[in-house]
């Protein structure tokens, strides 16, 4: 749609050409990311002695299996009784077979503590609009930073590049406390509002469109007459949604892996998210005598991991070559 | 980055005078300010004005009998001579110190490998290292208590079977070390990415005219690429170290396994923690979070200005 704007317009159709190449940001043009063996030294120029490329891969074996160590512990296990997941070995299944059993326990609430599948969508909810809305603001304030020189705009942007350095923790106490003044104990906007605060987010939108959205189009734009919010809507978000992309897959890990907040702010177990449902099931099961709740903190750490894996399998495109990651780095 | 900023922006064609021109353009940055007003106003909201409250909270006390009165410094000094928080505050330190190292080590050994494609199933490998990263830490720390639980723990088993017989690893000696390795284990993957991605960007030339020179390839990534990738570590060291001095969930899920070595004060925010919600001592909690959040800013800034030091003589 914006072809037909810029083509008309006599200027050359390199901005939308430039679209492809810039999903990937411009400077990474030259070499290419996804293509392992393309434009690659090949490792015969090395000089490597024979079997280095054996040993290595080895090497690199012996980590994943650090790696997936206690994930292969958590699948096994996840199909036994709570008796055999201390008494049979670990590493291997032992009958009797489970799995549909402990499966169908997510769905009750057991010893009164809450129903999985409540935290579940819970999570699933606070994710969506706590990362949805972090990526949002991201979104604009990246390209109200990147490209616009507004009064105190840098003072602006340092402010929020301090904010980096403020931990957490400093934050989340005092958020609590202020809820606690304000009733918003107990309320999920307490948990999504301040889900939606990612500096990080808006440091990466503001160097992705640096390189993604090229100024000259914006300019050609505004002398065709769009307004400043269809430039953004209908020019630079499509260009700017490979960023978008990990910026909302950072923010969605973040507020799904998030525990101390919500620890803090919600007394009432069917508010809770995974983290905190899950936790309180391991102390129960622990400290209260609520044996029989570990089979069920053993298949909801599994139900909570594997969507999340999936999440990141299906856009691996997105991080996997480290693509805005690296923008930190730089 | 700054720089591309600050560029005018390239002149529209056509008859403006340079006055209208300029007219023309602060006007329109004007408008970038409500793209970013929306964010503004959110961090403004839900991160200045906490930060406000907890400084403003941190100087009154509430008693039981004469309500809440302002008291100056007084839950500062409480906390800044209270052992507890110090031991926690130097046992996240040496966590640092160690934890930091180690993971950077492994995450830039495969992210050089990685980058040089001298592994078989880089990609497959690459992919693996990165899944902890989708791993809450709550459910992370879960699966590695289990693990390493001191009765029934497989790890334990294991230990006995290579000889290593009465290995405890939640004792008081150990359980230091073994949350370091839940911890790279955690964030291992997410490092190497970011080092991977900076080691592509090392221009290709410069790498092949280090071969043609005969230089051994050790040497390349130590003397060539480690000192082109040294921003991205220096940001990874402030990065992690904000982190790991704000280690929480990872010893608060580990103490509910019956741990006795994790003391209620067992770091800093752990600390916090209990003040604010065992003790009800909301004052003295926030103070305490003040001095943490001023401790990190302190060892993260300076061990960023420690490094640009370094880097600079060398």
């Amino acid at each position: 749609m914006n072809a037909v704007t810029v083509v008309s317009h006599g200027r050359p159709p390199e901005p939308v050409a430039a679209a492809e190449p810039g999903r990937r940001g411009r400077r990474r043009r030259r070499r290419d990311n996804d293509n392992d063996n393309f434009n690659e030294i090949p490792i015969e120029f090395y000089g490597l002695r024979r079997g280095t490329v054996t040993a290595i891969t080895a090497a690199c074996g012996l980590f994943a299996v650090f790696t997936l160590i206690p994930i292969a512990w958590l699948v096994i296990n996840s199909t036994k009784t709570q008796a055999n997941i201390f008494e049979s070995f670990g590493f291997w299944f032992d009958l009797p077979f489970v799995l549909g059993r402990n499966f169908s326990l997510l769905f009750q609430n057991v010893d009164g503590y809450g129903v999985y599948f409540q935290w579940f969508g819970n999570t699933a909810l606070y994710a969506v609009l706590g990362g949805g809305g972090a990526t949002a603001l991201a979104a604009f304030a990246g390209y109200g930073f990147a490209r616009f020189n507004f009064r105190s705009s840098k003072v602006l942007f340092y402010l929020v590049i301090a904010a980096l350095l403020v931990p957490i923790t400093a934050i989340t106490l005092p958020l609590y406390l202020t809820y606690a003044k304000v009733h918003l104990i107990n309320s999920i906007w307490g948990l999504v509002l301040p889900s939606m605060v990612s500096p990080v987010g808006v440091y990466l939108m503001k160097v992705f469109v640096e390189v993604s959205v090229p100024r000259e189009l914006i300019d050609a734009a505004r002398i065709d007459g769009a307004s400043e919010v269809r430039i953004f809507f209908r020019l630079a978000l499509p260009l700017m949604v490979p960023g978008l992309m990990t910026v909302l897959l950072l923010s969605v890990v973040g507020v799904w892996n998030n525990y101390f907040l919500p620890l803090l702010i919600f007394n009432q177990n069917r508010l809770y998210p995974l983290t905190v449902g899950l936790g309180l099931w391991s102390e129960r099961a622990q400290n209260s005598g609520n044996a029989e709740l570990f089979p069920l903190v053993v298949i909801g750490g599994l139900v909570t991991v594997v969507p999340l894996i999936a999440l990141f399998l299906i856009l691996q495109r997105y991080w996997r070559s480290g693509l805005l990651l690296g923008s930190i780095a730089n | 980055m700054n720089g591309i900023a600050s560029q005018a922006p390239p002149r529209p064609r056509g008859m403006r005078s340079l006055l209208v021109q300029s007219a023309w353009i602060h006007r329109r940055d004007r408008k970038g300010f409500w793209f970013v007003a929306p964010f503004l106003a959110a961090f403004l909201i839900f991160m200045l004005a906490p930060l406000g409250y907890a400084v403003y909270t941190s100087l009154y006390t509430t008693r039981i009998i004469g309500g809440t009165v302002f008291s100056g410094a007084a839950n500062y000094t409480q906390t800044l001579q209270s052992g507890e928080f110090w031991s926690g505050v130097i046992r996240v330190v040496i966590f640092a110190a160690i934890q930091i190292p180690v993971m950077l080590a492994i995450a830039f050994f495969f992210a050089t490998i990685f980058d040089l494609g001298v592994a078989k199933y880089g990609t497959f490998f690459r992919t693996v290292f990165f899944i902890p990263f989708a791993v809450p830490a709550v459910v992370g720390a879960v699966m590695w208590s289990f693990l390493l639980e001191p009765q029934f723990g497989p790890f334990v088993h294991f230990a006995n079977g290579i000889g290593l017989h009465d290995v405890n690893f939640f004792s008081t000696n150990l359980i230091l070390p073994s949350i370091i390795v839940i911890v790279i284990w955690e964030w291992t993957g997410y490092n190497m990415l970011i080092l991977y991605t900076a080691l592509r960007s090392v221009p290709r030339d410069v790498i092949e005219a280090a071969i043609l020179d005969d230089t051994p390839l050790w040497k390349i990534i130590l003397r060539v690429k480690l000192p082109m990738v040294r921003p991205a570590i220096v940001l990874l060291v402030f990065i992690n170290t904000i982190g790991a001095l704000q280690l929480f969930t990872e010893p608060l899920i580990l103490a509910y396994f019956q741990n006795q070595a994790i003391s209620i004060n067992f770091t800093p925010t752990l600390y916090i923690y209990n003040t604010a919600i065992a003790g009800q001592q909301y004052n003295l909690a926030a103070a305490a979070a003040v001095i943490l959040g001023l401790v990190i800013v302190v060892i993260s800034v300076s061990s960023l200005v420690f490094r640009r030091r370094r880097s600079e003589v060398s």
